[in-house]
């Protein structure tokens, strides 16, 4: 089917979340809590935008709203810019050292808000991003803690948390920075706890953690992953240029 | 009243009461409301008991007590009737107990001290029906609470229970009854009014099974109640009401969210489904249909948010409370990705009514749009306290005025709070505003579930906004930014208010976060939380002012902002506000102007409140 | 499942108590909730041990009855005094002065809401609505309603409690007056 976003005429499956439909188009909607990997948690509401469905005007966020009729879109609509700023100021008054929020009112060319307390400020903006990474990856090793303003991430009773396998994909994933991973001489810090990093025996470079790489063996068992239990585990880099190797001996 | 139907319905419901009770033998009704409960309701009904039991052994009188739910007014409770008679006892206490029993049940003699006295006419009334606050209400959902015992299917039976049932299921279709109810215009009773037979229609078009019924019982609005009283004194309406619409939608399976805290709802409702499941009411093969169904509750955990459907569904599915966005339905998609029907206790306790007497005759009450009974728990400054059942376009003075009987000790109507934290405060000048769905919503308020709140000129209403707006903060699940960040930031700004800390620019910012939050929060609690400040600055705007620009609070409940005195022209030394202050500030001899010594007030107002002649002034 | 590291301080009442209330219920997460509230019923809080049993129970991580724990108020993960007191702070309490009573409470007592006496006889909790509104101020101690409350019977309420003051404070007499 048609829709229009922003004056362009676009084509849209019906069910397709009207985000995914605007960035192939290349229509730029900020986000925070989005991730393609992850179903869509909706929690920052940044990508707000205004549906006009027959004459009826509508504020959806685009990121979980299916596309189901012939509706026109404004991504930057008075409104929705108005609405968008609020959200980042009460982002700042959260997170006001943070860069990436720093960069959105940028963006957006706001000040930063002095009118609140910065008591319990935070660079987490509770996205549950991270923690939607550790399920979907299975070690559910962090989750959602408490609710309303008093609402965290953590593992369970603020221990270093005995489910996490060290793979930092929450840090990674995380919008803003705001979990702090600290990899140094040959172990990582995160969620309060220490992981022992294997080595690539060919580059020596620290890759996995131990638990990981343990993971990873018993999640893909008939396809392993060159780990050796001595404490070496190979790196994408070096096992490309190993296989490139192989290949160069086998066929030369 | 402006239908001529309404008042016959109050006649045929006061005719079918009387018509199934037992004339053999007088009946004493005890109400065991939750607030004739906590003034030891259930010893009186003990009492009452064994001294007609001893009285029994010579004389032929065997009255038959039933422990009732909530009678409604319950501020003058313990309340008791006694029926066929029908003579109503008000603040009923142990000692009155024998006098009941020698008295009235032996003699037939009416109790003067305890009868209840018209505000109007300043008279005592004998029975219910005489009541002011009985009088325009018109009870559909309630029409059995307060009427029959609660834990006894077979006095729902007597009283017509089970009836719609029997109907439904041998003479009409599913789509009949999707029909009658459509007909009916009846709209869902927990807040957002969305027309019930439309949902059952769209959940029927499902093909996809198992479906689900599920019946809100999380009632969670501050000075709300009316949910309780039905789950404790009607349990078997509301079973009924959800097995028809099982039926109608073609689910198997239905589940009663109750709140943890309501525990005797949770028991009442335990026993009723098994005394169902034991007369064939639920189960395989309802009434030797080919339709099964069972019900099953789960216990609410004590959040706010779960009044919001879809919260409440992940709730029963064992997670954490978290809304979910609506774009797809929970018709289509709702427990466990299957399409659900949920429907509020209210609204589940109407159906059968609907069916009994068709859809026709259910809209001849109320409004077009907003058709039925709505519902109260008429609480706050108000003289009469209590659950009302009322049609729909009522007006809320006389709700508050007449049935209400004004406001307590004789001061000034301020605002009465609607919908709970979701709703907002009307001002005096909408008084007459008819109490339907359209016309709250218009004023920026919601019928909610049906919280009322009265409040007087000694409320602050900026203490209003913001004790809603902690409330909220603390019942927010968290997910989204503009309802987290939002209400915590809004309840920063009007604590600081409160305390004498406000800026020019607060009222805009207020407004300016709450657009935000009403167009972009996640859910439908997000999406409301602004409405008790919004409310507040578009009517009260001079009192958010007197708090900003004047360091004072004019209501006198903001401490920082307030300071007492007594008015020497008034004060007359009665020593009224002397004996209430706790901490011994006021001075003064008898029949001589008394002082408040400022050092030592703490500002509670006690003083305000004792003091008969007005004298106590807030500066 | 990863054992905790909380393991080796575990009760063994509380894990054969925990262990009898699972055996109740199907191994599926829709009961999760309802497991919570047995436990918190018979301990008056959700001990850790019972969050791993469960987890080990449902095979879920501990992260999701943890989350679930603290998300309801329903459900306490500190241990609750002998008698709970539960003041109403609904908005017909609110505007009633239900805050007066904590203040009273805190005279009384020495605890503000959330808190424990150090005798563990009392807890005070600031509760929503308890759906009582027409006898407002309302408190609830165990399960018994009091209506209509003010400071001054709050006192005479609390000294019906037995050992109400604890040890330290019976001589003081703070009792009735």
């Amino acid at each position: 089917m048609k829709i229009v976003i922003d004056g362009k005429v676009c084509e849209a499956e019906r069910g397709e979340y009207l985000l995914t439909v605007a960035r192939r188009e290349g229509i730029h909607i900020p986000t925070l809590c989005h991730n393609d990997a992850l179903p869509g948690l909706a929690s920052c509401r940044l990508c707000i935008v205004e549906v006009v469905e027959k004459g009826w005007h509508k504020v959806v966020t685009s990121c979980v709203y299916p596309v189901s009729a012939e509706i026109e879109v404004f991504t930057a609509s008075e409104k929705i810019l108005r609405m968008r700023k609020t959200l980042i100021m009460l982002l700042a008054a959260r997170a006001p050292e943070n860069e990436t929020i720093g960069k959105l009112m940028q963006e957006y060319g706001l000040e930063k808000p002095d009118r609140f307390k910065k008591e319990n400020s935070s660079d987490c903006i509770l996205c549950g991003l991270c923690a939607s990474a550790c399920e979907k990856i299975g070690a559910g090793a962090i989750s959602t803690v408490h609710r309303g303003v008093t609402k965290k991430i953590a593992t369970p009773f603020d221990d270093p948390a005995a489910d996490c396998i060290g793979c930092a994909a929450c840090a990674s994933i995380c919008p803003t920075g705001a979990i702090k991973v600290q990899d140094k001489s040959g172990t990582r810090q995160i969620w309060n706890k220490t992981f022992e990093l294997l080595i690539c025996p060919d580059c020596g470079k620290p890759v996995v953690t131990r638990e990981q790489a343990e993971y990873l063996r018993k999640q893909m068992q008939g396809n392993p992953i060159e780990y050796s239990g001595d404490g070496t585990v190979r790196c994408e880099r070096c096992k490309k240029a190993s296989a490139a190797d192989r290949f160069r001996t086998a066929f030369s | 009243m402006s239908n001529p139907n309404q008042a016959d319905i109050r006649m045929r419901e006061a005719h079918l009461s009387e018509g199934t009770l037992r004339r053999d033998c007088r009946t004493v009704l005890v109400c065991c409301g939750p607030g004739c409960l906590a003034n030891d309701s259930p010893a009186i009904a003990k009492a009452l008991r064994s001294k007609i039991d001893e009285a029994g052994l010579d004389v032929k009188v065997h009255p038959l007590i039933k422990e009732t739910g909530c009678q409604g007014l319950c501020e003058k409770g313990p309340m008791i009737r006694i029926v066929p008679d029908d003579i109503a006892y008000y603040k009923v206490s142990l000692n009155d107990v024998e006098a009941i029993v020698e008295k009235t049940l032996r003699s037939g003699e009416v109790i003067p001290k305890l009868l209840h006295i018209s505000a109007k006419t300043g008279k005592p009334v004998l029975t219910l029906r005489e009541n002011e606050f009985y009088t325009p209400q018109v009870k559909i959902a309630l029409r059995h609470v307060g009427e029959i015992d609660p834990h006894q299917i077979d006095d729902y039976i007597d009283h017509g229970g089970y009836g719609a049932l029997e109907k439904t299921v041998k003479e009409m279709t599913p789509d009949v009854v999707i029909e009658e109810v459509h007909r009916s215009g009846l709209r869902g009773r927990g807040g957002a009014g969305f027309p019930t037979g439309r949902k059952w229609k769209q959940c029927a078009s499902y093909e996809n099974s198992p479906k689900y019924v599920v019946c809100n019982g999380d009632e969670g609005d501050p000075g709300a109640f009316m949910d309780r009283s039905i789950m404790e004194g009607d349990p078997h309406s509301v079973i009924e009401g959800m097995i028809i619409g099982a039926y109608a939608v073609g689910a198997n399976e239905g589940f009663i969210y109750i709140r943890d805290e309501y525990a005797l709802a949770v028991e009442t409702i335990r026993k009723a489904i098994e005394q169902a499941r034991e007369r064939g009411y639920l189960g395989r093969n309802i009434l030797g249909s080919s339709f099964s169904f069972d019900l099953s509750i789960v216990r609410g955990g004590g959040a706010f948010v779960c009044g919001e459907s879809t919260a409440l569904m992940a709730s029963i599915e064992g997670k954490v409370g978290e809304p979910r966005a609506k774009y797809i339905r929970s018709v289509e998609k709702g427990l466990w990705g299957q399409p659900t029907v949920l429907n509020n206790v209210e609204t589940w306790a109407n159906i059968p009514v609907i069916l009994t007497q068709g859809g026709d005759q259910f809209r001849q009450i109320g409004t077009e749009k907003s058709t039925g009974t709505k519902v109260f728990s008429l609480v706050g400054k108000v003289k009469n306290t209590g659950l009302v059942e009322v049609p729909m376009g009522i007006r809320l003075r006389e709700l508050i005025f007449d049935i209400g009987g004004g406001i307590l000790g004789g001061r000034k109507f301020k605002a009465v709070q609607t919908g709970g934290p979701s709703g907002g405060c009307i001002p005096e000048e909408l008084l007459d505003l008819p109490v339907d769905f359209d016309s709250l919503t218009e004023a920026g308020s919601m019928m909610g579930s049906g919280g009322m709140i009265v409040m007087d000129d000694r409320t602050c209403m900026v203490d209003v906004a913001r004790y809603y707006v902690q409330f909220l903060a603390d019942e927010s699940c968290g997910k989204c930014v503009p309802c987290r960040e939002g209400i915590r930031r809004m309840a920063e700004i009007l604590e600081d208010i409160c305390e004498g800390r406000g800026q020019e620019s607060d009222l805009d910012l207020l407004l300016n976060i709450g657009e935000t939050m009403a167009e972009a929060a996640l859910c439908g609690l997000g999406k409301s939380a602004p409405n008790p400040v919004s409310t507040t600055i578009r009517y009260f705007r001079e009192e958010y002012l007197a708090h900003i620009q004047e360091r004072r609070c004019p209501a006198g409940v903001c401490r920082e902002l307030t300071t007492f005195e007594i008015d020497g022209a008034l004060c007359n030394g009665c020593g009224l506000c002397r004996r209430d202050c706790p901490t011994d500030a006021i001075t003064g001899s008898t029949k001589q102007r008394h002082v408040i010594d400022q050092e030592k007030c703490i500002r509670c107002g006690n003083c305000v409140d004792s003091c008969k002649r007005n004298a106590v002034k807030v500066r | 499942m990863t054992l905790s590291s909380g393991m080796q301080h575990r009760s063994p009442d509380r894990v054969a108590v925990t262990g009898r209330i699972l055996e109740g219920y199907p191994k599926e997460q829709r009961y999760t909730l309802a497991m919570l509230q047995d436990i918190q019923k018979e301990f008056q809080f959700i001990p850790r041990e019972s969050m791993e049993l469960i987890a080990d129970y449902l095979e879920l991580p501990l992260s999701k009855i943890y989350s679930l724990a603290t998300f309801y108020k329903a459900l306490s993960l500190r241990p609750k005094g002998k008698h709970v007191i539960k003041i109403c702070d609904g908005t017909a309490c609110h505007i009633r002065s239900s805050q007066m009573l904590a203040n009273e409470l805190y005279t009384l007592l020495k605890i503000r809401p959330g808190e424990t006496t150090e005798d563990g006889q009392f807890s005070i909790e600031m509760v929503n609505c308890l759906g009582a509104c027409a006898i407002a101020p309302v408190i609830v101690i165990d399960e018994t309603f009091y209506g209509k409350v003010t400071p001054a019977k709050l006192q005479e309420i609390i000294a019906q409690y037995g050992d109400a003051f604890g040890q330290s404070d019976r001589s003081g007499g703070v009792a009735h007056e």
